[in-house]
């Protein structure tokens, strides 16, 4: 007995002496940014992917030749001008001199040229970019920093897309002589961070680039975690060993406010979300009805309580952010007697059941609708809660129609415009409309996308906006904030409500 | 023993099999990869999802699909993933020493926590000591892994930060993920040892070696723990399977770059290769760890090993 009780002493003891010194290495290299990622896209060729995960890293290694910053505004970038020219067919870039891709290889008109070649030929068809850029016809050289963009069709959001994702410009010379599965791996661009290592699941690692054309950035390194889970995001926060959190639980936020060594930071941001109605089924047939609906709800409440003020309530399915957003179209106010009366005009008996679709992993979506259903029980409406796996609703349920009375809609994207999300929505036989024809929709919609005048698109827009409401489509519910966790040792960040981050000024201490 | 072996080992390929089958069937009942790949992405028309789906070669039938699976698979070829392109086999190969570790790590440290106890509890039996020791393991037996592993990092990774509270800096970040796991596995194996430990002391030829004045610990770990270890070796086995699911749910909680992260993210994003080849191979672990069972019966028992 004691020689194997010594036996588990001296093994402990192993254990902590092993354990101690290595818990030192906890402390990470100065100069190093490290950022927690809820995803790794599994591949870095601008034309592979569209998540937001993506969009997170990529600024950093790629440049378009339009840019955007962190407040949304469009600046040159590997282009130092463009201007419109043949009555809007033809968009002509004058490129920026003497930059070069992180492997020595210049930058110029053919890297533009080969960039949209591949973007819109065979190579592109594999990803889920190309339909976003079918606006451009092709891209020819006019003399080493000079191209020609000439445009199929106008698209009023195309100088948007230009800044991000798919139209970052990547190098020739290094794709045709590596090829695309080495250069998603190894991904080569001509952004203030050069890339270094790549793990897999686990990490990413860049080094900054001293040639920057735009000025070397002021760290040394920038290393991306992946860690999908908000609880571990929060805990890595904690304890010192990230920066920046981009999905960081609610819940956690009033932790990390009262430590002194970090910071939330929290603006408007491009999800919005809304309970779509099922307009071709019973009750909901009736507009008055869907809008006693929407009265029923205390959307402030909601707010409040379950999101923690991290939230702003919506009158049009877009949030302040989004191009078309009409600050004149208020949400209907909380009022559950006139919904009460409304309801009863209509001939909706109490007691009437409806189904509520929503994705049943979001467990603070889940409490929302619980909200919800509570409220339209206060006016005699009984619903019955029907939460789905994400992707079962998304794939199945909703695009063939098979929802309930009512269903979970969020939508986000990165162009800020309402053209995307309302077509999405409204427009006849789109995935996201399974219910609803509307010619005068359909034609609100398609004049503003075919349109380069900006002034004009944004009274469409609102026009929509208003009909929308009024045909009261959906129960609008909020607009997200992006929301950040951050260590205040990293100043700087110039965080983007997009999620697109770009540490070019950024310096930790 | 080589019959009993070949025999043993074509059970293993059929079970793999069938496995791998319902896997590849059940996940493509669970919805579309085109549309997670699109995600976020503007405006996505459905030729782009048609294309998509071309392009992974989802437009083929399914009986093709798995077929060209099951071919891959032999020569240890598990496909690409869908997000991003990279070789399943190459993610699988950098996961698994990170799981097995944690599965032995957990493995070890369950048995170091819980024959001890169990024996002690089973000799003092009905005493304070054994009261403590069954209460304790009740506690333990009472704990969710996920909320246990979220306890143990606020207390050692933020409240006192000793160890990492996630991820992979070397041995240290396996400390915590092995406790969790230790703990819930030990809470089962402490009961299944007092349990057998209290039928062998009440055995004949324990008396026998007590009258001729053999030590205490002797006959406690000699004699006595070698006849409870074929229950233990047993339920071992079997748990394995139940230990793979409790580390999915760690690895992921302690973002740990093991098999359970890699299966549980396939699954969100509807990566098919990856979860038909991550579940083809923890499908073949839990069958491996069958087959020792099997072989450590013969090894601790030489009855069984004749017969």
């Amino acid at each position: 007995m004691r020689t194997f009780q010594k036996t588990m002493i001296s093994a402990s003891l192993a254990i902590a002496a092993l354990a101690s010194p290595l818990a030192m290495t906890n402390a990470r290299a100065a100069g190093t940014l490290t950022v927690a990622l809820h995803q790794d896209p599994g591949n870095w060729d601008p034309i592979a992917t569209f998540l937001v995960a993506w969009g997170a890293v990529g600024g950093q290694v790629f440049d378009g030749l339009i840019m955007r910053t962190p407040d949304m505004k469009l600046v040159p970038g590997l282009a130092t001008k463009w201007e419109f020219l043949d009555k809007n067919s033809k968009i002509r870039f004058t490129l920026r001199p003497n930059v070069k891709f992180h492997n020595g290889e210049p930058f110029d008109a053919e890297a533009v040229k080969f960039t949209f070649d591949r973007l819109l030929g065979d190579e592109g068809k594999k990803g889920p970019q190309q339909s976003n850029y079918a606006a451009i016809d092709k891209v020819v050289v006019v003399n080493p920093l000079t191209v020609d963009m000439y445009l199929k069709s106008p698209d009023p959001v195309l100088l948007t897309k230009l800044a991000g994702y798919g139209a970052m410009i990547v190098p020739p010379k290094y794709i045709k002589e590596k090829g695309s599965e080495y250069f998603g791996m190894n991904p080569v661009g001509t952004g203030p961070f050069k890339f270094t290592e790549y793990k897999p699941k686990v990490s990413l690692s860049f080094a900054r680039n001293p040639d920057y054309w735009g000025g070397a950035p002021k760290v040394d390194s920038l290393v991306y975690r992946f860690i999908a889970e908000p609880a571990t995001q929060a805990a890595e926060l904690q304890a010192g060993r990230v920066d920046v959190a981009n999905q960081v639980p609610l819940a956690m936020l009033e932790t990390l406010k009262k430590d002194p060594k970090l910071a939330v930071v929290s603006m408007d941001g491009p999800v919005a979300l809304a309970l779509r109605y099922n307009t071709s089924r019973g009750i909901m047939k009736d507009r008055e009805v869907r809008k006693a609906l929407i009265m029923a709800v205390d959307r402030d409440a909601i707010i409040k309580t379950i999101l923690l003020g991290q939230a702003k309530p919506i009158a049009s399915f877009q949030g302040e952010l989004s191009f078309g957003y009409d600050p004149a179209l208020k949400p209907l106010p909380f009022n559950p007697a006139q919904a009460k009366a409304m309801l009863a005009k209509a001939g909706v008996k109490p007691g009437t059941q409806v189904q509520l679709d929503f994705r049943g992993p979001d467990s603070n979506f889940r409490e929302v609708s619980q909200a919800v259903a509570a409220y339209l029980q206060g006016v005699g409406i009984q619903v019955s809660l029907k939460p789905y796996e994400t992707n079962v609703l998304l794939n199945d349920i909703i695009p063939n129609g098979k929802t309930g009375e009512m269903w979970q809609n969020q939508w986000g994207g990165w162009t800020f415009d309402y053209d995307n999300t309302a077509y999405s929505m409204y427009y006849t036989k789109q995935r996201w409309n399974p219910f609803d024809d509307d010619a005068k929709l359909n034609a609100l919609l398609h004049t503003q996308r075919n349109s380069w005048d900006q002034a004009e698109r944004q009274k469409t827009l609102r026009e929509i906006g208003r009909y929308v409401a009024d045909q009261a489509l959906e129960m609008p519910l909020y607009s997200l904030n992006t929301v950040y966790g951050v260590n205040k040792r990293a100043r700087n960040l110039a965080l983007p409500a997009d999620g697109r981050f770009r540490f070019v000024e950024a310096t930790v201490e | 023993m080589t019959g009993f072996l070949i025999k043993r080992f074509l059970q293993a390929v059929f079970v793999v099999l069938v496995v791998t089958l319902f896997v590849s069937y059940a996940v493509r009942l669970s919805g579309d990869p085109a549309i997670m790949l699109a995600q976020g992405a503007g405006s996505v028309t459905e030729q782009d999802l048609q294309n998509i789906r071309t392009g992974l070669g989802l437009d083929r039938p399914f009986p093709v699909q798995y077929a060209e699976f099951v071919k891959g698979m032999l020569v240890g070829d598990f496909g690409r993933s869908f997000l991003g392109g990279t070789p399943v086999s190459r993610l699988i190969g950098d996961a698994l020493p990170a799981t097995l570790s944690l599965a032995g790590a957990s493995l070890l440290l369950s048995l170091l926590i819980s024959i001890p106890l169990g024996i002690q509890a089973a000799v003092h039996q009905g005493g304070p000591i054994d009261q403590a020791i069954r209460i304790g393991s009740l506690v333990g037996l009472s704990f969710p892994n996920f909320w246990l592993a979220i306890m143990l990092v606020l207390l050692l990774s933020i409240a006192f930060p000793v160890f990492p509270p996630s991820g992979w800096d070397g041995p240290i970040s396996l400390v915590l993920p092995t406790l969790t796991m230790a703990i819930i596995f030990s809470a089962t194996n402490i009961r299944l040892v007092r349990t057998a430990m209290l039928e062998t002391l009440s055995a004949q030829y324990i008396m026998v070696a007590r009258a001729k004045g053999l030590k205490n610990s002797v006959v406690l770990y000699q004699h006595a723990l070698r006849n409870c270890a074929i229950p233990l070796i047993t339920y071992i086995g079997l748990q394995f399977g139940k230990m793979i699911g409790g580390l999915v749910v760690v690895e992921k909680v302690f973002n740990w770059p093991g098999m359970g992260t890699l299966a549980f993210d396939a699954i969100s994003a509807r990566d098919y290769p990856v979860l038909q080849g991550s579940v083809t191979v923890l499908a073949l672990l839990v069958v491996l760890a069958n087959l020792l069972v099997d072989v450590a019966y013969g090894i601790v028992d030489p009855r069984i090993r004749n017969s």
